[in-house]
C-alpha cells in the first residue's frame, strides 16, 4: 500500500448558489487497523475558509498548523482575512518548498470570498493547483467520490439540497472503500453562518 | 509476496468454535479488490463441502473457491464408494493435501480456511488449515485478517459445553468486533450451525450487529450552528 493509503481518508468539497459544503470521512487507521473513528480532517482558518486535508495524518496535522501560523501573521500585517485564492496560492507554495521530500498530502480548500462567490481548489501533494465550479475531491476514495459526484452534481443548489448531495455522495463512495467510512463530517458555509453535521454511516 | 492486486480476495474474518453438540462456523461478507469493496454484502464464504462439513474460506477468492470444488468432487465419489459421508477428520485432510502440494503455486498471499463440521464418530469437529498446509484440531479457530484483534477475546470468552445459541452469539460477537476493527472485513456475518440434527444457516444485517452503532470510539457528537456577524477590520484609510 502507498504511503496516501497508510490512514484513508475521503474529502469532498461542493459549490452551491452562494454557499459551500466541505465533508470528510471520520476514519482513522494503520493500513488494515482502525484506529479511532471521529478523527478530524476539516480545518477551519477563518470564519468563510476551511480546508481539508487528506491522506497522511501526521503532515496533514503539521501542515494545517503551519498554515494556521502563516494566516495569522498575515492578519497581524494586513488586518484582514485572507482571501481563498490568496490562501490556496500559500499552500501550493508551502507544498513546492518540499518538493523533493513532499508533505504526502493532497488539500482541499473551500472559502467564499469578499463578494460571498464561493471559491474550491485541490492540488495534489506537491501543489499543482486545480480550480474547479462545481467539486473537488480527494483521498483513498477519490474515484468513487468522483463517479458519484459527477452524476449527482446540479448547479446553483440551495444549501439544504447542497447537504443532501454532498452526503449522499461522500456515504456511498466510502461504503465502496476500505480505508474509509465510519460516517461522515459535513460543513455548509452560506454568507451568515456556518452547520457542522456529523453523518451516521455503516461502521465497518 | 506476489499478490496480484486485480484479484477478489476474500480476505475478512472467519471463526469456527465447538460446542456442545456441534461447531458454529461464521464469517463476514466483505470481499475487495485491492482497497475497493467489490461486494459487501452477500458474498458467502461459509461453503458446503459434504453434508455436514462446511469450510470457511479466507484468502484469494479464485483459488479458495477452486479448493472448494475440487474437495467437493472427490468427496462425492468417495461417499459413493464408502456408502456414507466422509468425516471432518477425512475432508479437512483433502483440504489440507491441497493447500501443502500447491503452496509454492500457488503466489497469491495468505490463504487461511477453517474446516468445521459433524460426523457420528466424534461429533463436531473444528480443523483449521493454515498458510502452507498445517492441519489443527481446535475447540475454536479464526483466521483472515481480522482474526488478530480477536484473538484475546476468543481465548476469554469460548468456554467448554455452550449451548448452541450461546455458541452462535458468541461467533456473531467475535466476528463484529473484528469487522469494527478491520477495514478489510465488513457487511453481514453468516453463520452456519453443525450438529446431529442437521445444517441451520443464518444471516445477521449489518444494522443488527451489537458495534454497528459504535460510541466507544467517539467524542461527543452535535450539530452546531454558528451565526456569524460581520466583522471585517478594514484596512487603514492613507
Amino acid at each position: 500500500m502507498s504511503i496516501f493509503e497508510y490512514n484513508g481518508s475521503a474529502v469532498v468539497a461542493m459549490v452551491g448558489k452562494n454557499c459551500f459544503a466541505i465533508a470528510s470521512d471520520r476514519r482513522l487507521g494503520v493500513n488494515l487497523q482502525t484506529i479511532a473513528t471521529d478523527f478530524q480532517r476539516i480545518y477551519k482558518i477563518h470564519d468563510k475558509l476551511y480546508i481539508g486535508l487528506s491522506g497522511l495524518a501526521t503532515d496533514a496535522q503539521t501542515l494545517y498548523q503551519r498554515l494556521v501560523f502563516r494566516h495569522k501573521l498575515y492578519q497581524l500585517r494586513e488586518e484582514r482575512d485572507m482571501k481563498p485564492e490568496t490562501f490556496a496560492s500559500l499552500v501550493s507554495a508551502l507544498l513546492y518548498e518540499k518538493r523533493f521530500g513532499p508533505y504526502f498530502c493532497q488539500p482541499v480548500i473551500a472559502g467564499l470570498d469578499d463578494d460571498d462567490v464561493p471559491f474550491i481548489c485541490t492540488m495534489d501533494c506537491l501543489g499543482a493547483k486545480e480550480l474547479a465550479k462545481d467539486f473537488v475531491v480527494s483521498g483513498t476514495a477519490s474515484e468513487s467520490l468522483y463517479g458519484v459526484c459527477e452524476s449527482m452534481y446540479k448547479p446553483n443548489m440551495e444549501s439544504e439540497e447542497l447537504f443532501e448531495t454532498i452526503s449522499q455522495a461522500l456515504l456511498s463512495s466510502v461504503d465502496r472503500d476500505c480505508l474509509s467510512g465510519w460516517g461522515g463530517h459535513v460543513l455548509l458555509v452560506t454568507p451568515t453562518e456556518v452547520v457542522e453535521r456529523t453523518l451516521k454511516g455503516r461502521m465497518d | 509476496m506476489d499478490l496480484h492486486l486485480n484479484a477478489p480476495y476474500c480476505m475478512g474474518t472467519i471463526v469456527g468454535v465447538t460446542y456442545d453438540d456441534g461447531v458454529v462456523l461464521g464469517a463476514d461478507s466483505r470481499m475487495t479488490i485491492g482497497m475497493l469493496v467489490a461486494n459487501d454484502s452477500v458474498s458467502d464464504k461459509i461453503t458446503q463441502l459434504t453434508d455436514k462439513v462446511y469450510i470457511c474460506r479466507s484468502g484469494p477468492a479464485a483459488v479458495l473457491e477452486f479448493v472448494s470444488d475440487y474437495v467437493r468432487n472427490i468427496l462425492d465419489q468417495q461417499t459413493i464408494q464408502f456408502g456414507q459421508p466422509a468425516t471432518v477428520k477425512a475432508t479437512a485432510n483433502l483440504v489440507r493435501l491441497f493447500s501443502y502440494k500447491n503452496t509454492n503455486a500457488i503466489q497469491m498471499g495468505q490463504m487461511g480456511m477453517i474446516v468445521g463440521g459433524w460426523d457420528k464418530y466424534e461429533g463436531g469437529q473444528i480443523f483449521a488449515v493454515a498458510q502452507g498446509g498445517t492441519i489443527l484440531k481446535l475447540p475454536y479457530a479464526i483466521d483472515g485478517s481480522g482474526s488478530s484483534g480477536i484473538e484475546g477475546f476468543l481465548d476469554r470468552a469460548w468456554k467448554e459445553g455452550m449451548s448452541k445459541d450461546k455458541a452462535e452469539k458468541l461467533v456473531v460477537k467475535a466476528v463484529s468486533l473484528a469487522i469494527a476493527s478491520d477495514a478489510a472485513s465488513g457487511g453481514a456475518v453468516r453463520t452456519v450451525t453443525i450438529n446431529s440434527d442437521g445444517v441451520r444457516k443464518n444471516c445477521y444485517p449489518p444494522d443488527s450487529l451489537p458495534l454497528c452503532d459504535d460510541k466507544r470510539r467517539r467524542t461527543k457528537t452535535k450539530k452546531t450552528t454558528t451565526t456569524r456577524t460581520e466583522r471585517r477590520i478594514d484596512a487603514p484609510k492613507p
